[in-house]
């Protein structure tokens, strides 16, 4: 490149350049600087407040200390959400993008009435969601029109919760969740490299899980008192929302991967003895696989960051509906607790990068290669 | 193995009938083409014959079964697609071994045919590269193993060349050729090109409009054209078709193409002072020594306009008074425009059409 186009492109680019810098990493600089220090309590909005630095303080009260628990349960809520949010959407959103990619009578118009619920904003979702969602409105008295009783579920305010577990064996719990992830990998692997799969995966697999179980009670423990956090059953109707708000998207996603694929392969697919469901098994869905990693992507971070759609349902103080975007707010900002809101920011920000930056490296590395 | 009948098979969409009630027979064991200019319903016709595409009346039979209502897996055929079709995320392996699974055969019989059917196609060194790593006879080639591997009774080939550069196409087309000569499946070819349809063939269909115009072998469609269509669209370059009046008859028949008067051999088919169009095949004009075994009534002084050396035989542009014409000779004709040279008309292979019907008269 010539010099002058090179100080032309510097000129063009430095103000975004700057700006970023400042406002994206030097923000995420400082808050992480924060997080660090002890800044809060009583004297937190001072002109010039206090602020010794503590190092990992905030996180170890935020991750095992006696405060902690709200966070913990909130961490524990984001993660079945997320879960759940990323197989309800994609599972739904597939299953309506197969469908109308068979081209039925009205495509045209159930595609549109299946998206349109992306165009909401999350308050207005989550108003509707709550009406629809009182307990003597909406879905509860669905089945009065059938003659039967009306549900009783407390949709939004229950204090069930199943699928508990003691956050004190959380170490145990990590170990036979890879435990569990080398092994579906590994059976995943067996019939392409039967070797590679037995000493790389499934072998280190069963040892793990196995010396989780038995060794159980020497693992170190996550916190010093008993504490069950579960799956809160009054998440169950933000989930839903959320699912019926982004089904669409992910149909959309998947239907505009269903569409590119060409005419022919299709036909040779038919030829070749493959079924519908065949087809969209071996041919469509490996095809589509960069919509899925990218759906993914969006749903789980969208996930993350979950505020304004729990704060419009449920309202901030809703202990078993709580999330950790939520709880930040609700530390920094009502209990100036700054240096712990912090905290729980910077975690956020690692959870969500561990999402995103692989997915960078590869995108980054196929075009590469391209 | 199967033969294929088609029965007034035709086929609409909407209002607009592509193919308008066909009726063939395809032996078992031959190698049939199907040519014609686009939009004449080739395409469609090999995509019922596959099932891909429904048939609005008639019927169509593989074997001696009627297979209107049958799925297109459910009917024994293979087709190898233009942009051949294949899985690009599987390697050529699984391309390959894709329908054979889905059959639900055994891994150790999979294996056997692929290995069988790569082996015949020379495909054996590429067996675990992914579609986008081949070339473009690469990846024609396993498009064809995909079909063979799987012994169809009918192989349905629809345009399978035109992706291919032409020195590629010329190798592949023999390659085709050789494979059927092994093979020995019925096999229905779709095309535009008819060099393709001229040499693979056993018998050829020229369709038009979604009618048949035509089945015959090549040579029969070359020299024996029913309709002007036919002799127009059969032929590279192609056939010379002048406005012409009959005069005479019997042996005394003339043929006059404005200034220019020939005697032809008698044509029962036409009566004095008919007007015909008058077809010349460029390969019936002969030029130098080979003017020997021509009637001399047949040589005429022409004027060359243009003369173009291809390889091992030239291309002559010229004009006989005030009518022009292409000649497609043998050697290297070196001529310069304006210059006069000696030429004969081979008369014997004249086409004569109706100008109003285009049907041949003979």
């Amino acid at each position: 490149m010539r010099n002058h186009d090179r100080i032309k492109a510097l000129c063009t680019l430095s103000p975004s350049i700057i700006l970023i810098g400042i406002f994206v990493y030097g923000f995420i600089g400082n808050t992480f600087w924060i997080s660090l220090t002890d800044w809060g309590g009583v004297a937190s909005l001072a002109e010039n407040p206090v602020k010794n630095f503590t190092g990992f303080g905030n996180y170890t009260e935020l991750f095992a200390g006696f405060l902690g628990g709200s966070f913990r349960q909130d961490l524990v809520n984001a993660v079945y959400y997320s879960v759940s949010l990323l197989a309800g959407a994609i599972g739904i959103g597939l299953f309506l993008a197969v469908l109308l990619d068979n081209k039925p009578v009205g495509e045209a118009f159930f595609r549109t009435v299946f998206l349109y619920p992306m165009s909401l904003s999350f308050i207005v979702t989550g108003t509707i969601w709550r009406w629809m969602l009182s307990p003597q409105g909406g879905v509860n008295i669905l089945p009065t029109y059938v003659g039967l009783d009306p549900l009783q579920f407390r949709w939004l305010s229950s204090t069930e919760a199943v699928m508990e577990f003691d956050w004190q064996n959380l170490l145990q719990i990590a170990l036979y969740i890879l435990a569990a992830v080398l092994i579906i990998w590994g059976l995943w692997q067996v019939k392409q490299q039967p070797r590679r799969a037995m000493s790389r995966l499934l072998v280190p697999g069963v040892v793990l899980g196995g010396g989780a179980w038995l060794g159980g009670d020497i693992l170190p423990k996550a916190l010093f008192m008993e504490e069950m956090h579960g799956f809160n059953l009054a998440t169950l109707g933000i989930i839903m929302a959320t699912v019926w708000q982004y089904s669409g998207y992910t149909m959309a996603l998947y239907l505009a991967g269903f569409t590119g694929i060409s005419q022919d392969l299709r036909d040779a697919a038919m030829l070749d003895g493959a079924s519908s469901a065949s087809y969209y098994r071996h041919i469509a869905l490996p095809m589509v696989k960069p919509i899925t990693i990218s759906a993914v992507i969006i749903l789980s971070h969208i996930s993350l960051k979950m505020f304004d759609l729990i704060f419009a349902m449920t309202g901030p103080d809703n202990g078993s509906t709580g999330h950790p975007a939520l709880n930040m707010y609700l530390t920094t900002f009502r209990a100036n607790e700054f240096s712990r809101g912090a905290a729980i920011a910077i975690i956020l920000f690692l959870i969500a990068a561990t999402f995103i930056i692989p997915y960078l490296i590869s995108s980054y590395r196929q075009r590469r290669i391209r | 193995m199967a033969q294929v009948e088609l029965s007034k098979v035709s086929k609409q969409f909407g209002a607009t009938k592509v193919v308008r009630g066909i009726d063939l027979k395809i032996e078992d064991n031959e190698f049939i083409v199907l040519v014609g200019p686009s939009g004449c319903g080739k395409s469609t016709v090999l995509r019922m014959i596959a099932g891909l595409e429904s048939v609005s009346s008639g019927e169509i039979r593989i074997g001696d079964r009627p297979v209107n209502q049958v799925a297109p897996k459910d009917r024994n055929v293979a087709m190898v697609f233009q942009n051949y079709a294949l899985y690009p995320h599987m390697s050529v392996y699984e391309n390959m071994a894709f329908s054979l699974k889905m059959a639900k055969e055994s891994r150790d019989e999979i294996e056997r045919k692929v290995r069988e059917a790569a082996e015949i196609l020379e495909l054996t060194p590429y067996l675990d590269r992914k579609p986008a790593a081949l070339s473009g006879g690469q990846r024609q080639r396993v498009a064809m193993g995909r079909a063979i591997v799987r012994s169809p009774s009918v192989f349905l080939f629809d345009e399978p060349l035109s992706n291919l550069d032409a020195q590629l196409r010329t190798q592949m087309r023999m390659e085709l050729k050789k494979l059927h000569l092994k093979m020995n499946t019925t096999t229905i070819y779709v095309t535009h090109d008819q060099i393709e349809a001229m040499t693979l063939a056993d018998r050829i269909v020229i369709l038009k409009d979604g009618e048949i115009q035509q089945v015959g072998t090549p040579i029969e469609v070359f020299e024996r054209p029913v309709n002007r269509f036919v002799a127009g669209f059969i032929g590279n370059p192609p056939i010379n078709m002048l406005s012409a009046t009959i005069s005479g008859a019997g042996p005394g028949t003339m043929l006059a193409m404005g200034s220019l008067h020939l005697p032809i051999p008698p044509q029962p088919a036409c009566h004095d002072g008919q007007r015909v169009l008058a077809g010349i095949r460029p390969d019936a004009i002969e030029i130098g020594s080979r003017l020997v075994g021509l009637r001399t009534d047949w040589h005429v002084q022409a004027e060359v306009v243009l003369a173009e050396i291809l390889g091992g035989h030239s291309l002559l542009e010229f004009t006989v008074g005030d009518i022009s014409m292409i000649a497609e000779l043998e050697g290297r004709i070196i001529a310069r425009p304006g210059e006069k040279v000696a030429l004969g008309f081979d008369l014997d292979r004249l086409l004569l059409f109706d100008p109003q019907s285009g049907l041949a008269l003979r």
